[in-house]
């Protein structure tokens, strides 16, 4: 009883995507190849390390907010592509009838929960840089 | 021994037909009688309020369990406990216009307790209840007026008498009085043998609390284990008997039960040798709580106890628990008639042996408690010889006079410093302070020695009578007369000693209470009497106060009055008597009746039953009944005057016969080097101690020395080495744990593995 | 997927008042999030107290959540667990509550007593309770799960928390230490029976726990690659219950991780798991093997090596502890196998708790939860003094000496507790186990049942130790100085958890009965051990010959 999938049509637009990615990455390669100036020094020729010297020892200590930050960027971002789909959704369905007020709630308390830990964070200090 | 074996068909028959009721009037009225001695028409749910008798005391004890934890130091507990008490002797009281007065019989069903589904997956199975519910018949009642009302007054008694405690000693004191009153109660009204086992273990347990209530001295903390294991023996027997009635019966209801003896005994047919046993298994937890022999010598050790307690456990309501138990039961004896035969010989030789011993002792405390072994040994002997009337009415006025004989020893021990030795004490009656007791002791010995019109002599008299009137115990009989007359002696020898004479004492070694000996010289109350007296220099007897004084006069006016309920209801010889023939404990043998007309009734039953005569038995060719009226009076009176004799001082105090003239020595000195093994042997206890001593502690010594080397070397051998597997596996086992990441889920992972292999190994 | 979600809207409005307990605590933890960052004390502090207000609340909820009479949960796959496991966790996450009062900011909150800025970055008060109240969510919601997904997801919701307490629970290097093994070793697991699940969704093409049970009582045969996807499953899941081979990281864990949150993790993410565990063996049913009244032969090995392996090495790992918290975390994983016996003894007679295995699991849970909640927070109420100075918690069995001397409420609730872990009668815990026994003995695994004997003989030993060791040994005066904790709410739970463990002993058959009703299986699938009832011999012990005769004379004379 494996789920059998006779027609491989369905995974065309996977394979767009996947198409789109690659290329992205490589037209962008490509391009800065091609059009960009090519201009060596010793601080260019670093490798990129989220802006640190990728030279010294790598126990060096960050600011703790750079981490939190970073978190707090991705929760924000997840919630932004966890939105989307469900835009995407709700269009078609009527929001008069119990689905889309089922539909409606569920993304309301996903954003009751994403503005709670927004409070929190806020309380946290996590936006203060003094 | 011939006469017993003898007498077994004989009383086969008797058991029988005894049910067949007093009045024989016919078959027909025979069997409405059978009806009516078990079931005794149940009335109604009961009135709920009785349960109040038994939870009162409970309440009492838990807030002595409180007052100990507060630390509490003053009479608090005392009082609370007097009040309680009262209350529910009070309750009694109404319980018996209620219910023991009209003649009904009450079940007050207080909450389920146990219920066990034996067979839950059958419909109508068998199930073992035990209710929190009362049996409240005449019987009960009785009893209850004697235990609540006696342990109110005791608890009075002890107020004062324990009033050198006060703190937690004298909390813990009155917790344990009040458990036991409560469990007491739990014994005599359970509806179930559950309970009543609750309450004979319950006063199992008190007893032993308040024996070792001197933790700190090692005699007490004997005698209080010794009592303890020797009850256990006695709870044995008692446990598998109601075992094997579940067993049997399927119930331990007494309604149950009585409603299927009912069946039985009408249906009759031979019954299996498992419920003949129920009533000898019974038997053996009653001779270990009753003292009786083989199980008797932990009571006279159980003196180690507060005086209180000894009067109200160990003399007046405690160690009639057994003669409850049977009488109780009776109906399960009418089964095996057998186990009375045993039970009536058991209590005669209680009886006879205890008051040799008694005749040899000086300690007086340890005089009445051979003395209540003693009694306690008429009273089975009553119950043995079908007049089980008798033998509650014993009960009744024993109760009475013993407590008053205790109390008395008691005041004494607490007014001489724990002095009991009679050689040291003399002539108490002349003191200052001391009349009431001495007037309340002389009542409480002319009743022990069943001096003519007093209560013990009326209640002696019925189980006597009755033991010449059945056929067969005609030697019991002799043996209880002779018995009544070295009962009379024993007694009058302390009467003559500690209360006649010359004012003489010496004090003993338990000086407590010395502020207030210093109290009472400066209120110029100085009873210093005994001119002669070796130590008592600095020591004054504080004679005493108006609690105990209340108590022993209330006790004493009580012991004689009780005389007077012999008269009431004549019909059932005496009250007491009609509330037995009220209960189911009601079993009149048909050889009670005077006159000719009752002969030949019992005649005709006898006739019918075994086609044999079974005339009653005579005394000497006359009717017991009237007879031993005059016969116990003359022995008794013997027993006195001998006592008088030997031990009497000069003068009237004496009776003009006695010749003593000082506390230590006696006539009897002389005699008793005459007699010097004999003597000796008694007062040694006949060398009882020592002969189970021998018999079964040097065996079990023996046994668990060789039991523990066993043990030592070859079970333990075994199980170390067993025990050394776990940790020999543990240890294997450990490397496992060596706190390294990478290795635990290497662990994890081979854990699936080793998992999944077993499944294709297996499957 | 989305599009059948939506269309199931009416129904999931019906269904979310299944939801109330969690939604109650969901709601206490947003606050006391971010009440623990708050400037002012008070408002700092009162974060323990809104856990618990919303912990009664939940317990409150719990008590009226939708049982067996609920149409809409007639098919599901346990109908009656919701209110006695709900009420379960709630009850426990409130006795659990003060022992795990103090364990975080003790000495932050002394420097800002002493003058320093409060900085709400480095307080972590509200987060400790926040993430507690969040992994009791998750416990409650592997009980309201029916779906692979939901459970995967509530399993996860309860551990992920535990892992970052471990780690906060202790300023010490060992407590991040024993975060980090937790939590690898936890994803692994995790790893391993999302695996399964993936196997199950593979060979069922559905998540919903009702549908499978469904389809595979029509089926005679069982797929491999779904026994599979269930070992896989089971042997996943049993991490949380710390069982065999999933036991490695207890010792480790609960030695680092201080000892209240250690007695924490010894009942949430365990409640969790034998919830889960329960249900997919339920979803299998107890109506294969030779006989048709067991768990398929595959499934049943595996619970069953877990169990026997779960008890011994559990049992005789921790005889060789001198550390108490790593004994206690053995005998955590011994407790576990007692509570897998049950699984494998399965559901009983229908109707009759005194039978069921699975009743007797939950029962256990019970009986555990209480005792072990009491004996690790005797612990965590004591500290000693070392020849430093400072004051670190009791670890060694040699701490405890003559505790009961020196603080008898903590140290009689310890051996009241450590006794009745043991089973000794009349503790709570002896009922537990008697009701494995007898479950298991009806059920027919006379084998286990003696494993289970023999290791709780074993078991006696090392609690009788720690008994032993609060009770009677001597303290010499070189050891360090014992003393009560900062926190005297954990005593509480001790006294409490003591307290219960005598006290509930009294309530065992109602609780046996609402355990019984609990797990009650939703389907067709009830075990007829009756196959020989008739035939069996009556069990009652009385002579019946007598007993009759007597009362059929006793008929006879009445009319």
């Amino acid at each position: 009883m494996l789920l059998a999938v006779s027609d491989l049509s369905v995974y065309v637009p996977i394979g767009i995507l996947v198409l789109m990615a690659v290329g992205f990455a490589v037209a962008n390669i490509a391009l800065t190849l091609i059009i960009g100036p090519s201009r060596e020094g010793a601080v260019k020729g670093q490798a990129y390390e989220s802006g640190m010297n990728p030279l010294m020892s790598a126990r060096k200590r960050f600011n703790v907010r750079f981490y939190i930050l970073a978190m707090i960027f991705l929760l924000f971002d997840v919630e932004v592509i966890f939105l989307y789909p469900w835009a995407a959704t709700f269009g078609q369905m009527s929001p008069q009838t119990p689905e889309g007020a089922v539909f409606l709630g569920r993304i309301m308390f996903f954003l009751f929960t994403t503005v709670v830990a927004f409070i929190y964070a806020y309380r946290k200090g996590v936006f203060r840089f003094d | 021994m011939l006469e017993l074996l003898s007498n077994i068909p004989e009383l086969a028959t008797l058991a029988s037909h005894a049910t067949h009721g007093h009045g024989a009037e016919g078959a027909a009225a025979g069997a409405a009688e059978a009806a009516h001695a078990v079931g005794a028409a149940i009335a109604g749910s009961g009135n709920k309020l009785f349960l109040l008798i038994p939870l009162l005391p409970l309440l009492s004890m838990a807030l002595c369990g409180l007052y100990w934890a507060f630390g509490v130091k003053s009479k608090l507990p005392a009082w609370t406990t007097v009040g309680l008490l009262g209350a529910s002797f009070g309750l009694t009281i109404l319980a018996y216009f209620e219910i023991a007065a009209p003649g009904v019989t009450q079940i007050v069903h207080g909450f389920r307790w146990i219920g066990i589904d034996l067979s839950p997956h059958q419909e109508g199975g068998l199930e073992l209840i035990a209710n929190f519910g009362l049996y409240l018949d005449s019987l009960t009642i009785l009893w209850m007026l004697f235990v609540t009302g006696l342990a109110t007054l005791i608890a009075l008694y002890a107020s004062e008498y324990m009033a050198h405690d006060v703190g937690p000693g004298y909390c813990r004191f009155f917790f344990a009085f009040s458990l036991f009153v409560f469990a007491m109660s739990a014994l005599v009204m359970g509806d179930n043998l559950l309970m009543l086992y609750l309450g004979w273990e319950g006063v199992g347990l008190c007893s032993y609390l308040l024996i070792g209530y001197f933790f700190t001295k090692p005699s007490a903390v004997a005698a209080a284990k010794k009592a303890f294991i020797m009850n256990r023996i006695g709870d044995l027997g008692l446990a598998i008997g109601i075992m094997m009635t579940f067993v049997q019966f399927g119930t331990i209801e007494y309604a149950g039960i009585f409603e299927q003896v009912d069946a039985i005994r009408a249906s009759g047919g031979e019954l299996p040798f498992a419920v003949k046993a129920i009533p000898l298994l019974l038997m053996v937890g009653a001779f270990g709580k009753s003292a009786q022999l083989p199980l008797y010598t932990w009571l006279p050790d159980a003196m180690e106890g507060p005086t209180p307690v000894s009067a109200l456990i160990h003399a007046a309501t405690m160690v009639t628990a057994g003669v409850y138990l049977i009488a109780r039961t009776y109906p399960l004896y009418t089964l095996n008639p057998t186990a009375l035969v045993i039970v009536a010989w058991v209590g005669g030789l209680t009886a006879l042996l205890a008051a040799t011993i008694g005749m040899a002792q000086y300690d007086i405390k340890r005089i009445m408690a051979y003395s209540t072994v003693s009694q306690l040994g008429y009273m089975f002997l009553g119950l043995g010889v079908l007049s089980s009337a008798g033998a509650a009415f014993h009960v009744f006025t024993h109760a009475f006079f013993k407590a008053t004989l205790f109390l008395c020893c008691g005041a004494v021990m607490h007014g001489f410093a724990g002095q009991l030795d009679l050689r040291k004490l003399s002539g108490v009656w002349g003191m200052k302070g001391w009349r009431i007791v001495s007037v309340a002791m002389l009542i409480g010995c002319l009743n022990l020695a069943g001096f003519p019109l007093t209560a013990g002599y009326f209640s002696k008299d019925m189980i006597l009578a009755e033991a010449f009137v059945t056929p067969g115990f005609a030697v019991l009989g002799w043996i209880a007369l002779i018995t009544a007359g070295l009962t009379a002696y024993y007694t009058f020898r302390v009467w003559f000693r500690v209360f006649m004479g010359p004012g003489e004492f010496e004090p003993g070694d338990e000086h407590h209470g010395d502020a207030e000996d210093e109290m009472t010289a400066e209120d110029g109350h100085d009873n210093h009497a005994g001119h002669g007296g070796h130590g008592g220099s600095s020591f004054h007897p504080h004679p005493p106060k108006w609690a105990i004084n209340t108590v022993l006069a209330i006790l004493a006016v009580g012991s004689l009055a009780v005389v007077g309920v012999y008269f009431i209801d004549t019909e059932h010889h005496g009250w007491v008597g009609g509330l037995v023939h009220d209960s189911t404990a009601h079993y009149e043998s048909p050889f009670v009746h005077h006159g000719a007309a009752a002969h030949e009734i019992a005649g005709a039953h006898g006739a019918e039953a075994s086609g044999a005569e079974l005339a009653p038995g005579t005394f000497l060719g006359f009717d017991p009944h009237e007879a031993l009226f005059f016969a116990s009076g003359i022995i008794g009176a013997i027993g006195i005057l001998i006592a008088a004799f030997l031990h009497g001082p000069t003068g009237f105090g004496g009776l003009f016969i006695g010749a003593r003239t000082e506390a230590a020595t006696s006539r009897a000195d002389g005699l008793k080097r005459t007699f010097a093994p004999v003597g000796k042997w008694a007062e040694r206890k006949w060398y009882v101690d020592e002969l189970y001593d021998f018999l079964f502690r040097i065996p079990l010594w023996v046994l668990a020395h060789i039991c523990y080397l066993f043990d030592r070397f070859i079970i333990d051998g075994i199980v170390d080495g067993l025990a050394k597997t776990p940790r020999g596996v543990g240890s294997g086992l450990r490397p496992s744990q060596n706190g390294l990441l990478q290795s635990y889920a290497v662990g994890m992972a081979g854990g699936l593995a080793f998992i999944l292999l077993v499944i294709w190994v297996v499957l | 997927m989305t599009l059948a979600l939506a269309a199931g809207g009416s129904e999931i409005i019906e269904r979310l008042h299944y939801l109330h307990p969690e939604m109650a605590l969901f709601a206490a933890t947003c606050v006391v999030m971010v009440l623990g960052l708050s400037k002012s004390l008070a408002a700092r502090k009162s974060a323990a107290i809104v856990t618990g207000l919303g912990l009664i609340a939940a317990a409150w909820l719990s008590l009226r959540s939708p049982g067996a009479e609920t149409e809409a949960l007639k098919e599901a796959i346990l109908p009656g667990v919701m209110p006695y496991a709900k009420t379960l966790i709630a009850v426990m996450g409130l006795l659990a509550l003060p022992m795990l009062t103090g364990v975080v900011d003790r000495a932050y909150e002394r420097d800002v007593a002493r003058g320093r800025a409060f900085d709400p970055l480095r307080a972590t008060r509200g987060e400790f309770y926040a993430f507690f109240l969040f992994s009791l969510t998750g416990v409650m919601l592997c009980v309201t799960a029916d779906d692979l997904i939901w459970i995967f997801l509530a399993l996860e919701l309860t551990s992920l928390p535990t892992y970052i307490m471990v780690a906060m629970s202790s300023g010490r290097l060992r407590a991040q230490e024993a975060a980090v093994k937790y939590f690898f070793l936890g994803a692994f697991s995790a790893a391993i029976f999302l695996y399964g699940f993936a196997l199950i969704y593979g060979v069922m093409g559905t998540t919903s726990l009702p549908e499978i049970r469904n389809a595979l009582a029509q089926s005679d045969e069982l797929n491999p690659m779904l026994l599979l996807g269930f070992i896989l499953a089971i042997v996943g899941v049993s991490f949380k219950i710390a069982a065999v081979p999933m036991h490695f990281y207890t010792p480790d864990v609960y030695q680092g991780a201080a000892t209240s949150v250690a007695g924490y993790l010894a009942f949430a993410p365990k409640a969790a798991g034998i919830l889960v565990l329960i249900m997919l063996v339920s979803v299998l049913g107890w109506t294969h093997g030779a006989t048709g009244i067991t768990l398929p032969a595959e499934i049943r090995v595996t619970l069953w090596v877990m169990a026997a392996l779960t008890m011994t090495v559990g049992n005789v790992l921790a005889l060789l502890q001198d550390n108490v918290k790593r004994m206690l975390a053995y005998s955590s994983v011994a407790h576990s196998g007692y509570m897998l016996v049950g699984l494998i003894a399965g559901p009983g007679r229908e109707g009759d708790a005194a039978t069921s295995g699975l009743a007797a699991a939950l029962f256990y849970l019970l009986s555990y939860s209480v005792m072990t909640l009491g004996a690790f927070a005797a612990i965590a109420s004591l500290e000693k003094r070392t020849i430093k100075g400072e004051m670190v918690e009791v670890e060694l069995l040699s701490d405890l000496n003559s505790v009961c001397r020196t603080y008898p409420a903590v140290g009689w609730s310890l051996v009241v507790c450590a006794l009745s872990l043991l089973g000794m009668p009349p503790l709570f815990g002896f009922f537990g186990k008697l009701a494995l026994f007898t479950s298991a003995w009806e059920a027919n695994e006379k084998i286990l049942v003696v494993v289970l004997a023999i290791n709780s003989a074993v078991a006696a030993f090392y609690y009788l130790r720690i008994a032993a060791a609060a009770l009677f040994e001597e303290r010499d005066e070189f050891e360090d100085r014992l003393a009560l904790g900062p926190a005297p709410w954990r005593r509480l739970t001790a006294v409490a958890g003591a307290a219960g463990v005598v006290g509930l002993a009294l309530f065992v058959s109602p609780l046996l009965r609402g355990s019984g009703d609990a797990t009650q299986l939703g389907s067709q699938q009830t075990f007829i051990a009756g196959v020989d009832a008739e035939n069996r011999p009556a069990q009652g012990i009385v002579n019946p010959s007598i007993a009759a005769t007597i009362r059929a004379d006793a008929e006879r004379e009445q009319p």
